[in-house]
């Protein structure tokens, strides 16, 4: 075990012992290699928890199943969570959209030391494969944006230069060959809703793109369907996308979502100079189109 | 043994391609599927399991039931449904399995569902037995094994220079006339099964534990996604909806779609009104565990598993059928 793996089963049994949190949520090694979230409960169950590379889940993702008590009458659970750089942005942006409450929350912040141990396991669909996830080798940040206590010790890295040459690659082609590049890819999604269901930032209670009466789409698997609903749910996250990736480690068809997913980030800091979850911030996409003292 | 040769392969499928819908593995932009092909060159003969199984062919994720046609007060209302044979080859032999998973309740139940029923008639299945297990395969420890012939159509072995060919079913010695085979001697090794195998507990165990800490345990990281439902050979539950597709000059046309639904997704329970009987991640997990091991055995027969392996290597949480039913049977 990790001495940050330590530190946090330390940290976890502390918490429950005392009665500040009723579940912590962490990763636990998965018996088949690699590591998966876990929820503990029990001081006596901490040690369950480990920290390695194969901790990239974004964990955020399950605070919206903590927001109503267990039992009715009850207040909602008080939660510890296990975050990273990348994930606690998310925290930022369901603060700043009420979604948690800041006094409910432990955040367990742990200073990221990728990518000096590169190699590992990515975890769950992409397991095994040993390579640097592309948001780590993008990603400058070393330090989580929220955290009650904070676990090793940030590295000192470089800032790193956003320059956007993920989206080249798309940006470059002419306009029909752009869509038939994006109609490939959506043709293979299987309409499974994991992007949607791993994203800190989806948490409609009812997606428009699965009501019942289909006023927007139907619920074929077809292609119409799955262009529309992966546009939409990009337009839906700008300004809000922390860019976890999370949507694009899920994808069962292995979708580059992140590259609508960032066109709209590089589109949001160019036009509002914000970046979700830098700060705790609403996205000004909503607020200020328009409005006098709008960059527009 | 009947024997073939790759290139005497190749033709016959070139030649039954152009007679019908020949549905076989393809590389799709990295992805190992099963997928409709115009010829054999578009056919992969090396490969372990594709992603999704091949229930797409029989219970299309979206299948059009009915066309409507309104103008005025008329109404006409036609059935279309593909009359062309089908052939899915390179079938792994799970998937042939999972078929026969999914007769035992569209086909043996009365009624019988009828689209499924027709796209059975119309499809042969041709297998090519997996020359080991992969990763996540547990297909020994639920009646299969990776060259089991039990319910495809034909089944093909790699042999040394080609291929050992072995007609199933009558369906199956029809659509092997056009195959060029000769005599061989001896029969062809069975393929690896070493897998350690995975103990199945019985229905009535399952029950038992209804109420166990469990199905917290493994359901509570569950995203409520559809990919274990979707990979899945057995899973068979979908939805009905009408819409409209065009409105023009006084006539509506319209049709009646079935979709494929997931028991995971939140919403599967939720009923008019708005109440949602199984509103929680662990009592849905709960739900497709026991309908595969407790509610289909009892109700229709087989057990509601193959031993696949998809939906272990893809759940993006790792929530593995495997150690679920060790946890059931060690309780």
């Amino acid at each position: 075990l990790s001495e940050i793996g330590k530190e946090i089963q330390h940290k976890a049994r502390e918490l429950l012992e005392t009665g500040q949190v009723d579940c912590v949520i962490g990763y636990e090694a998965s018996p088949r290699g690699g590591a998966r979230p876990a929820f503990v409960y029990e001081p006596d169950d901490a040690d369950r928890l480990i920290w390695n590379t194969a901790c990239v889940h974004n964990l955020v993702t399950y605070l919206h199943d903590k927001k109503k008590p267990r039992k009715r009458g009850e207040e909602p659970p008080r939660v510890g969570i296990v975050v990273k750089p990348c994930d606690s942005r998310a925290i930022n942006v369901l603060l700043a959209e009420k979604q948690i409450e800041r006094e409910r929350l432990y955040v367990i912040g742990v200073a990221c030391d990728f990518p000096p141990k590169v190699g590992g396991d990515r975890g769950g669909a992409q397991s095994g494969t040993g390579e640097l996830p592309a948001r780590c080798a993008r990603c400058g940040d070393r330090t989580p944006v929220v955290y009650d206590v904070l676990l090793g010790e940030p590295p000192e890295v470089a800032p790193v230069e956003e320059d956007y040459a993920d989206l080249a690659r798309v940006e470059d082609l002419p306009p029909a060959e752009r869509l038939a590049f994006w109609l490939r890819e959506f043709d293979r999604c299987i309409r499974c809703y994991a992007c949607r269901q791993v994203c800190p930032g989806c948490y409609c209670t009812t997606c428009m793109f699965e009501r019942d009466d289909g006023l927007w789409v139907d619920m074929g698997i077809e292609l119409p369907q799955k262009h529309v609903f992966h546009l939409g749910r990009a337009l839906h996250l700008a300004g809000r996308c922390v860019e976890c990736d999370e949507c694009e480690r899920v994808c069962p068809m292995e979708l580059p979502l992140s590259l609508l997913n960032r066109r709209l980030v590089r589109e949001v800091e160019t036009l509002y100079d914000h970046r979700a979850g830098r700060e705790e911030a609403l996205t000004p996409l909503l607020f200020e189109l328009g409005e006098e003292g709008s960059p527009l | 043994m009947k024997f073939t040769t790759l290139d005497d392969l190749r033709a016959w499928l070139d030649q039954l391609a152009q007679e019908m819908d020949l549905v076989a593995p393809r590389n799709v932009d990295g992805h190992v599927l099963y997928r409709p092909v115009a010829s054999s060159n578009e056919i992969l003969f090396d490969y372990e399991r594709p992603e999704l199984s091949a229930k797409d062919y029989l219970l299309p994720a979206t299948e059009i039931l009915l066309r409507i046609e309104k103008q005025g007060n008329e109404v006409t209302q036609e059935e279309v449904l593909p009359d062309r044979k089908q052939v899915i080859f390179g079938l792994r032999p799970c998937d042939a399995n999972g078929f026969a998973a999914i007769d035992a309740l569209f086909l043996e139940q009365d009624p019988s569902d009828r689209y499924y029923q027709h796209h059975r008639e119309r499809t042969v299945l041709v297998g090519l037995a997996c020359p080991q297990m992969w990763e996540g395969c547990f297909c020994t420890s639920v009646g299969g094994a990776p060259d089991d012939a039990a319910h495809l159509d034909v089944l093909l072995r790699a042999v040394d220079g080609g291929y050992a060919v072995e007609a199933v079913t009558e369906k199956g010695t029809a659509l092997l006339k056009g195959l060029k085979t000769k005599e061989r001697k001896g029969d062809p090794p069975p393929s690896a099964a070493d897998a350690e195998l995975v103990e199945v507990a019985d229905p009535a165990r399952w029950r038992q534990l209804f109420e166990d800490k469990l199905w917290m345990r493994h359901g509570e990281r569950c995203l409520s996604c559809r990919i274990c439902t979707y990979v899945c050979p057995t899973c068979r539950c979908f939805d009905v909806t009408d819409r409209v597709v065009a409105e023009r000059g006084g006539v509506t046309r319209s049709e009646r779609i079935r979709a494929w639904d997931a028991c995971t997704s939140t919403n599967y329970r939720r009923a008019a009104g708005g109440h949602n009987s199984r509103p929680t991640k662990p009592g849905r997990i709960r739900n497709r565990f026991f309908c595969k091991f407790c509610y289909y055995p009892e109700d229709f027969g087989p057990l509601g598993c193959v031993g696949c392996g998809r939906c272990i290597v893809s759940c993006p949480v790792d929530i593995d059928i495997t150690e679920v039913m060790r946890d059931v049977a060690a309780r």
